[in-house]
């Protein structure tokens, strides 16, 4: 008998595979809603749910099974040609699955109850489609926990099912041999799912009459063995063919369209435990051997580590520099390249495609669409795209309420649509690919696009930028990622829009991200999010100006040139430097952070690839490669846009994380803003701001505080 | 065991009683096929059958789809009765009977194409 922290371990990793099959039966179930005669997919509805059922009982989700047995009993109907898929049915089903994940998660801290009442209008709804009484609980589906080795388990063990193809030959009939009597000897050996199958009967005209054109496919639940079913077929052998196969796993015998019998399903019910004993269950799919399910912690963990570790191989590396040993050279360098492929691969491991995201936002449009009274289809690109996990637990929310803006504002009514003469099925696009170290995520719509003006008045009505400032496009738009604000009064009478959006912007800027946006009144709206590809690791180029340490994305840096005081004399303050005749603005990192040291003769300029163009960042001195584990800085500094972390260098120091977009961004505002005089833009990002954070940080790190002050509350994200 | 072969100026009917199975399959082949080629309508009453065995189901089937092709009426009528009906069950014709109407209880049934 299983102790009761084992029943709770089948329990957990029952749960954790029915969360699995719930995904797919929800995307099984809207793709089947717009194929609607798909039996492929009809298929695969029905085994997700037998599944569901059959391991639910076992592990003594009994309200569970009982409920999910009546959906499955739908889909035979369905299956069986019976009953039309509808979109009731699939309505019925999808609220279903809601119940069905709620009684999964019951007990669960935080999880949502069960509603009984829900359950009981879905089960009467399905009972009204196919006309039949709802089904018990059966008694064959027995908890595993409670059956123990008792009689029942063993006296249905000796009971098993035989999937049988069985197709006469040419000369099967002229011997006086009767297919139809073979099959009915068969029944008399157990219950017998019979289908005959007429494709190979030729046209009348050239039918041979003295021959059997007719294919058997039969699914036998007995207790007598192999052999005995063979010795039913013994004197036919010769002239037919044959074959008899034990049902083992599930997806054979779904295939199979014949009726489903009771013992059928009971017999599958009891074979499952011997599949695979409890929490260690092997699973239907071929490729589950070559892969292991790891608790997502486990891995975080696993990653912090590397990241310590990382950390550690830099303070290593200098230490092996300053004692000038060729021994220890060698050692710390082997460190680094292990160092450096176990981060690589630690990082690899977090990847997931974005796929299950995406196809999560099926049913939100589904459900959406059917309640805005909008036809809207969603089409996904680049589902493979792999992101940290972190980043696509984090998504999650933003894609959500883009999802719903486009939905509720940008998709005009179909009678608008129509006098526009645009197609009535209106399209979100959700995209996501890899540029640079960044992933772009695209939420696209073919709706009426976002009203500039009104956005723009609202903004100057709530005193966001000055009456005659002078916006551009992308300025406008990024106001409505602003805190509260909302042109739904203006715009449209659907509400709710301000918040939505500030959720959004708060998310990406948590990831280090940013959000582009593009509309054409009429054509469409695109929202793009540039999110990095990890959050753990970075490789970064450090740089020192006076006593601080920067560190710089290596996958923005472009190239690295001097600057002599002269230059920077000649150019009469304009903060342009010339590379093979290209002028780069550059921004003076001394300044904008308000370091007070002494300047030296010649300074470098990082050139940096952002998206206003090229920038240079002036530092004094480059120091080299620098593999970089990403501290927060905490949520006391988490306004501090310029900064995207900092990181703990080998000597124990502190170094900053430089977000050279958001510092480039700054520049160009503050250029554009200096002269109309944005009160509002301009202190938030402005310069005090970043200088006193950087100096406060970089006062306590200098001080001897060093690594614990900082490690103290800090966390690899 | 007997097929006999009515034919009236638009119409032919098939009557078949007793058990039909292979030993008769040539015949009703020849018979079907000619009913067919007089069309515009055939019949098949099986008020008389006591049993079928897979040849004949097989001819039925070929010659249903062939009445189709031809855009020849072609319908099975009468009762058949129960143990045949559910001998066809028992062995998987489902679908043939499904598709050939036979699960309906009526007295003559002639549909159009």
């Amino acid at each position: 008998m299983p102790t009761v922290s084992q029943a709770e371990q089948y329990k957990q990793s029952f749960r954790e595979e029915a969360r699995e099959i719930l995904v797919e039966l929800e995307a099984a179930l809207l793709e089947l809603n717009e194929h609607r005669g798909d039996l492929e997919l009809v298929g695969r509805v029905f085994r997700a749910l037998h599944t569901i059922k059959g391991s639910g009982a076992m592990f003594g989700f009994e309200d569970l099974a009982t409920f999910t047995h009546n959906l499955e009993n739908a889909f035979d109907e369905v299956r069986n040609g019976r009953l039309a898929v509808g979109s009731e049915l699939v309505d019925l089903t999808l609220s279903a699955l809601d119940q069905i994940r709620a009684m999964l998660e019951e007990g669960a801290e935080g999880a949502l109850e069960a509603d009984p009442e829900a359950c009981a209008r879905i089960l009467a709804g399905v009972r009204r489609l196919t006309g039949k009484p709802e089904a018990k609980a059966k008694k064959s589906a027995t908890p595993l926990m409670s059956a123990g080795a008792a009689g029942p388990v063993n006296a249905a063990e000796e009971m098993r099912k035989w999937s049988i193809h069985f197709a006469p030959g040419p000369e099967f009939m002229l011997n006086g041999s009767n297919p139809l009597l073979l099959v009915r000897e068969l029944r008399q050996l157990g219950d017998l799912a019979v289908t005959a199958t007429m494709d190979a009967v030729p046209p009348l005209s050239e039918l041979d009459p003295e021959r059997c054109y007719v294919v058997w496919d039969m699914v036998l639940a007995t207790s007598a063995g192999g052999d005995a079913i063979r010795d039913v077929f013994i004197f036919v052998e010769d002239n037919c063919e044959l074959g008899i196969e034990p049902v083992g796993s599930s997806a054979n015998s779904s295939e199979l369209t014949a009726p489903r019998c009771e013992a059928e399903v009971a017999a599958r019910a009891l074979e499952e435990p011997r599949a695979g004993p409890g929490g260690r269950r092997t699973y239907d799919k071929a490729d589950n051997a070559a892969s292991l399910r790891v608790p997502a912690d486990k891995l975080d963990q696993f990653v912090n580590l590397v990241g310590e570790l990382v950390t550690v191989q830099a303070r290593l590396s200098e230490l092996a520099v300053r004692c000038d040993d060729p021994d220890v050279a060698a050692v710390s360098e082997e460190i680094e390249r292990l160092t450096s492929s176990l981060r690589e691969n630690s990082m690899n491991i977090r990847m997931l495609p974005i796929r299950a995201t995406f196809e999560k936002f099926r049913r939100l449009v589904h459900d959406l669409a059917r309640d805005l009274g909008k036809d809207v289809e969603l089409t996904l690109e680049g589902a493979d795209t792999e992101l940290d996990k972190t980043v696509i637990d984090q998504l999650g929310d933003p894609l959500m309420h883009l999802i719903r803006n486009s939905m509720d504002h940008g998709i005009e009514p179909a009678a608008t649509r129509a006098s526009r003469g645009k197609r009535a099925t209106a399209t979100i696009h959700l995209s996501a690919r890899h540029s640079g170290a960044s992933v772009l995520i695209g939420v696209e719509d073919d709706g009426g696009g976002i009203d500039a003006e009104a956005v723009r008045n609202r903004a100057i009505e709530r005193g966001l930028v000055a009456e005659n400032a002078s916006l551009t496009e992308a300025e406008t738009f990024a106001l409505l990622f602003e805190a509260g604000f909302s042109t739904a009064k203006t715009v449209t009478d659907v509400s709710g829009r301000g918040v939505g959006m500030d959720v959004v912007r708060q998310r990406v800027d948590s990831l280090r991200g940013s959000i582009d946006v593009a509309s054409k009144p009429g054509v469409g709206t695109r929202v793009t999010l540039r999110l990095p590809l990890t959050l753990a690791i970075i490789d970064g180029l450090l740089v020192s100006v006076g006593k601080a340490f920067f560190v710089l994305p290596l996958a923005n840096a472009l190239e690295c040139i001097e600057l002599k005081r002269e230059d920077g004399e000649r150019a009469n303050g304009k903060r342009l430097a010339t590379v093979r005749g290209e002028l780069i603005p550059y921004i003076c990192l001394r300044q904008h952070f308000d370091i007070r040291t002494k300047r030296p003769v010649i300074e470098q300029i990082m050139v940096v690839e952002t998206e206003q163009g090229r920038y240079g960042f002036v530092v004094d001195q480059v120091l080299g490669n620098c593999q970089t584990v990403i501290k927060n800085l905490g949520r006391f500094y988490r306004h501090v846009q310029v900064v995207s972390g900092a990181t703990i260098l080998g000597n124990g120091t502190v170094a900053l994380i430089l977000d050279p977009e958001r510092l480039a961004q700054d520049a160009v505002r503050s250029n554009s803003h200096g002269s109309c005089g944005s009160p509002a833009l301009g202190a938030r990002n402005g310069r005090p701001m970043d200088s006193t954070v950087v100096k406060g940080i970089q006062g306590f790190a200098g001080a001897g505080g060093k690594r614990q002050r900082m490690s103290n509350n800090d966390s690899t994200s | 065991m007997g097929i006999a072969l009515e034919q009236s100026d638009n119409s032919s009917v098939l009557r078949l009683s007793g058990a039909i199975d292979i030993s008769c399959a040539a015949e009703l082949k020849t018979l079907l096929l000619k009913a067919l080629a007089s069309g515009p309508e055939v019949r098949i009453a099986l008020d008389g059958v006591t049993e079928l065995d897979v040849t004949v189901v097989q001819l039925l089937w070929a010659a249903e789809r062939e009445a189709a092709r031809a855009a020849v009426a072609f319908a099975l009528s009468g009762q058949v009765q129960d143990p045949v009906l559910s001998g066809l069950r028992l062995t998987g014709f489902e679908e043939f009977a499904t598709t050939m109407d036979l699960f309906k209880p009526r007295e003559v049934v002639c549909c159009q194409p």
